[in-house]
């Protein structure tokens, strides 16, 4: 299993909405998710995931319900409420930018150092 | 580890939520949240083992894996949980709910912890009630603390007063004041309209109230053109007349009055809360009218008497104005005749230093002696919380390891501490108004505003603030203690640090009540010694009767009143004895003059303390027969003497010895001095006719003042002055002569007041402001002493129960109770030694503050100190024996069995 990286403070909350963005999901999935599609760098610790999950739920920001899993086990699934959609493209604009920034300014250290 | 058994605890709380049905709404909806969390967990590490099998892990290894991937399942549970928006709230509940609980499980631990926090924040609030407006409320004027009284003071009238000579040069010539004002005192006037009534009318300059900062409520101040002589007739009136008398009838201004039969007009209403600076009651004010120019010549060239008041500059001490105004005061000193101009001084000081004398340091006093008091309270609230931590050391050990934090359990303290401080404060404010009830029924007349004596907001609200400090205070001590993991597996380990603490806290309660006990010690000495001093005479079975004589009604003399009532008097059964005086001993006011002002012939007059006081009497012969004082020397006064064209004195035994020191007095001439303007010798000589033992006269605590007596005689009618004193000898009480006396006034002038006393009692009431103070000392040391009590017997009873299985071996292998009794004993024998001795360091220490409030005592009497040890010895004995007795009766087969 390749080293897995420390997330960032608040992208756990976007990494969530964006998974959830796609479709309907229960927690594991999201983990799951995540995990594939970083290629196993990114692992989300339970510990974690769920009071993220439930925070968010808190705010509003996705919404949950009881239904049966593919293999007919009672799940909780979390799902994108309008406002988290929002919050969403929120988010992902101000990722882009400070994205936008570091890189910038990475670009100009490397000048320096070489 | 799954959710299963959570399942199962479930189910049944489940069965036990239905039966309970109406609860079931608030219980309920806390455990369904719960179980949904327990299951979406669950499902989440279900999924992971199928994973883990899928890859071909055996069922028990992939279970394995899954909850190592997972981390901590508790952890996250308990994380997710807290994301409830509701979570802080719940959490607080059920922190007080599990307080609760508690408290009700100890009941004797959370009953002394109220009980001595009411104590303390009650106490403190009823005497910060009492004091509070001696020493911190401002008074009813604008920037008060800018205010002085500004006079003149002498031995024979130590508060400043003005004289109108002066006032007006220093008025004009001044410069460390913005304005200078006077008021001229308040005169007995009738209210002469339909219903007459008596009232007070002060007089005082045009710029009195805007000096003070004070503006009328309605209406206007005087105008200057009304405060000169034979100016328009006008008045402000008080809130309490307005109220009373015109029930607040807006259309007042301008109304004419009449007042002793003159017509006023009324221009303006002063504020509620007006006081006069010196706080003598007042219901009209009228501007003083003063003709200036005739103040050099009036009262012998001096002026009227009067009380000046001013506000300082901004940025002048009253240090610098009492400086600044020295050379005026030089200048002006010409008028003061040269005998005994040495005995006047300036005087500058506060308006609060005026009005609250010497109450100040007895106020203080209690102030501090209550706070000790609320010093204790706390510690001992904060070693009981401690004890009670010891305790629970376990219980916290295992909350610990089942998961709570240190945050949690800190919070937990401190929920209890202040659920604990805000019930005492609840009782305490209870506690406080009872107390203040009790401090005025019984508190003396003189304390200042003792009667208005309200808990008020700002009261409750230092009440409130001493509760939190105090839960602030305990509950960081109590939450400073680490719960020890250590604690779950040992089961007789001790924190240190704990009972370090609780023995220093012990001491230090220990230590104050030495304080507070010395202090009431040497108090309660001075009490006695004022009580048992020898006054001279013999107030016992001595009433006093006083008639207030209306002056209209005796234009030309008094005399013709008092020598009928006299003779009334004397027929009344039971009175074995009627006298007459101008004044009463031991306090009150009295004539007086000066050494200067006494010419005995045939000597030089001495230019030594020419400037002291002396007491001077009119009496008659029998007044010495009724209160019991020797004639040591001489005859004394007969009654023939009344009638005897020659003038006699009687001479106290002090100012017979400096007149005629190593002489025989009887029979030596004297003459009183008229200022003209220099003291010289009236005509009149009079005949020294006996020596008295001293008498009591400058108040109880106060030395004697030289004295001498004359005689009221019937030759001089015009001499005689309206207010005369009856001393009546009776055996019976006074409430059944009084109506007799009034009965035989009555016949002779139907319209006076007549006021009845006994003297034992007004002797006795000149004791009560310091026996009040001795009393509430000593409640709170008697409060102090016994909560550090409970705080020793606590420490001892834990020290004690904590080494029972030492105490088991110790007897097993053959000590004897006596070997035990100093392992408990020197615990509690080191924390009172270093307590007392810190405590009467201290009070040593601090006892200068005392003296000015002892009479014939020293601050550092040994036998209070000595005393003091001796009590907190004992004391302390007895708090130490007892839980150490229990603790030898220790069964050795019983302890051991419990290890």
């Amino acid at each position: 299993m390749p080293p897995s990286v420390d997330l960032l403070q608040g992208t756990l909350d976007l990494l969530i909405l964006k998974t959830l963005a796609l479709e309907p999901m229960h927690g594991w999935g999201v983990a799951l998710r995540i995990q594939q599609i970083s290629k196993e760098v990114l692992q989300i610790g339970q510990g974690s995931l769920y009071p993220a999950l439930h925070r968010l739920e808190y705010r509003g920001w996705i919404k949950s319900e009881w239904a049966s899993s593919d293999n007919n086990r009672r799940a909780k699934f979390y799902s994108l409420t309008p406002k988290g959609r929002k919050q969403l493209a929120a988010e992902l604009d101000q990722w882009e930018r400070m994205a936008t920034a570091i890189a910038l300014v990475l670009g100009q250290d490397k000048a320096a150092i070489a | 580890m799954s959710g299963d058994p959570h399942h199962g605890a479930d189910a049944t709380a489940g069965r036990r939520r239905r039966m309970l049905g109406l609860f079931a709404n608030w219980f309920s909806r806390r455990p369904r949240a719960q179980r949904e969390l327990d299951d979406e967990l669950a499902f989440h590490l279900e999924q992971s083992i199928r994973l883990h099998q899928a890859a071909g892990m055996s069922p028990g290894e992939a279970r394995r894996q899954a909850l190592l991937d997972f981390g901590g399942v508790e952890q996250a549970r308990e994380e997710t949980w807290r994301q409830r928006p509701s979570w802080l709230v719940e959490s607080i509940l059920q922190d007080i709910r599990y307080a609760a609980r508690g408290f009700l499980r100890n009941l004797a631990f959370t009953v002394t912890v109220l009980l001595t926090l009411a104590l303390g924040i009650g106490a403190t609030s009823a005497v910060f009630s009492v004091v509070d407006r001696i020493l911190f409320r401002n008074l009813p004027y604008s920037h008060d603390d800018r205010l002085v009284s500004v006079g003149l003071v002498q031995s024979l009238e130590t508060q400043e007063f003005m004289l109108g000579g002066f006032f007006y040069e220093w008025r004009d010539n001044q410069r460390p004041f913005s304005s200078l004002t006077f008021e001229r005192g308040t005169n007995d006037c009738n209210l002469t309209d339909v219903n007459p009534i008596h009232l007070q009318c002060g007089f005082v300059a045009q710029n009195f109230l805007p000096t003070l900062g004070i503006t009328p409520m309605l209406g206007r101040n005087f105008l200057p053109e009304e405060d000169l002589p034979h100016g328009p007739a006008v008045a402000m009136i008080s809130d309490g007349l307005w109220l009373s008398r015109f029930n607040r009838d807006p259309g007042i201004l301008n109304r004419a009055i009449s007042l002793d039969d003159h017509s006023v007009r009324i221009v303006g209403v002063l504020p509620r809360d007006f006081e006069m600076p010196r706080l003598q009651p007042v219901d009209i004010v009228l501007p003083a009218q003063m003709d200036v120019a005739a103040q050099h010549t009036v009262n012998s060239g001096i002026g009227y008497p009067m009380w000046a008041f001013a506000r300082l500059k901004p940025g002048v001490s009253i240090a610098a104005a009492r400086l600044q105004m020295q050379p005026l005061y030089l200048h002006t000193q010409q008028w003061i005749p040269a005998e005994i101009r040495n005995d006047f001084h300036l005087q500058v000081r506060s308006m609060r230093d005026r009005q609250m004398q010497d109450a100040y340091r007895a106020a203080w006093l209690l102030l501090g002696g209550v706070l000790a008091v609320l010093v204790i309270a706390c510690a001992n609230v904060a070693s009981l919380f401690s004890a009670r931590g010891a305790a629970r050391e376990r219980e916290q050990a295992v909350r610990a390891a089942l998961g709570a934090s240190r945050g949690r359990l800190i919070r937990q303290t401190m929920t209890e501490a202040w659920m604990l401080a805000i019930a005492g404060a609840v009782v305490g404010c209870v506690l406080a108004e009872i107390l203040l009830q009790v401090f005025i029924a019984f508190g003396p007349a003189g304390l200042p505003f003792l009667a208005k004596a309200r808990l008020d907001l700002r009261v409750i609200a230092f009440t409130v603030a001493i509760s939190i400090l105090c839960a602030i205070f305990f509950g960081i001590l109590a939450s400073l203690e680490k719960p020890r993991s250590l604690a779950l597996a040992a089961r007789l380990v001790s924190s240190r640090t704990r009972a370090r603490l609780r023995r220093a806290l012990v001491a230090v309660q220990i230590a104050i009540s030495a304080v507070l006990l010395s202090s009431a010690g040497l108090l309660l000495k001075s009490l006695s010694n004022l009580e048992n001093q020898s006054l001279g005479m013999e107030p016992r079975d001595v009433i006093t009767v006083h008639v207030a004589l209306n002056p209209e009604h005796y234009p030309k003399t008094y005399m013709g009143f008092y020598l009928r009532a006299e003779t009334a008097l004397r027929q009344l059964p039971g009175i074995s004895g009627v006298a007459m005086s101008s004044s009463l001993p031991p306090d009150g006011w009295h004539n007086g003059m000066r050494y200067a002002e006494i010419f005995v012939v045939g000597k030089p007059p001495s230019p030594q303390s020419a400037g002291d006081p002396i007491t001077s009497r009119v009496v008659t012969p029998d007044y010495f027969r009724v209160l019991h004082i020797p004639i040591v020397r001489g005859a004394g006064f007969i009654e023939a003497d009344r009638n005897s064209p020659n003038h006699f004195l009687i001479l106290s035994q002090l100012l017979a010895s400096r007149l005629f020191p190593g002489e025989d007095p009887i029979g030596r001439h004297i003459q009183f001095g008229t200022f003209n303007p220099y003291f010289v010798a009236d005509p009149t000589i009079f005949t020294v006719a006996g020596v008295a033992g001293n008498v009591k006269n400058a108040g109880l605590a106060a030395q004697n003042e030289p004295e001498f007596y004359t005689l009221g005689i019937s030759r001089d009618p015009e001499a005689w002055s309206g207010h005369h004193f009856f001393l009546l000898e009776t055996s019976l009480p006074a409430s059944v002569v009084a109506p007799w006396i009034r009965a035989q006034i009555a016949q002779i002038d139907a319209t006076a007041p007549v006021e009845i006393r006994s003297l034992s009692q007004d002797v006795n009431e000149l004791g009560d402001r310091p026996r009040f103070a001795t009393a509430l000392l000593g409640f709170f040391a008697f409060c102090g002493l016994l909560m550090a009590v409970i705080g020793l017997y606590g420490v001892i009873a834990y020290v004690a129960s904590q080494r029972t299985q030492e105490i088991g071996v110790r007897m097993a292998l053959g000590a004897t109770r006596l070997n035990i009794l100093p392992l408990i004993a020197a615990e509690g024998v080191r924390m009172v030694t270093l307590g007392g001795v810190l405590g009467l360091g201290v009070a040593l220490a601090l006892s200068r503050v005392m003296q000015s409030l002892l009479f014939q005592v020293s601050p550092r009497d040994p036998e209070i100190y000595v005393a003091v040890a001796v009590l907190l010895a004992l004391v302390a004995l007895a708090a130490t024996l007892i839980p150490a007795r229990s603790a030898m009766r220790v069964d050795p087969v019983e302890a051991l069995r419990r290890e």
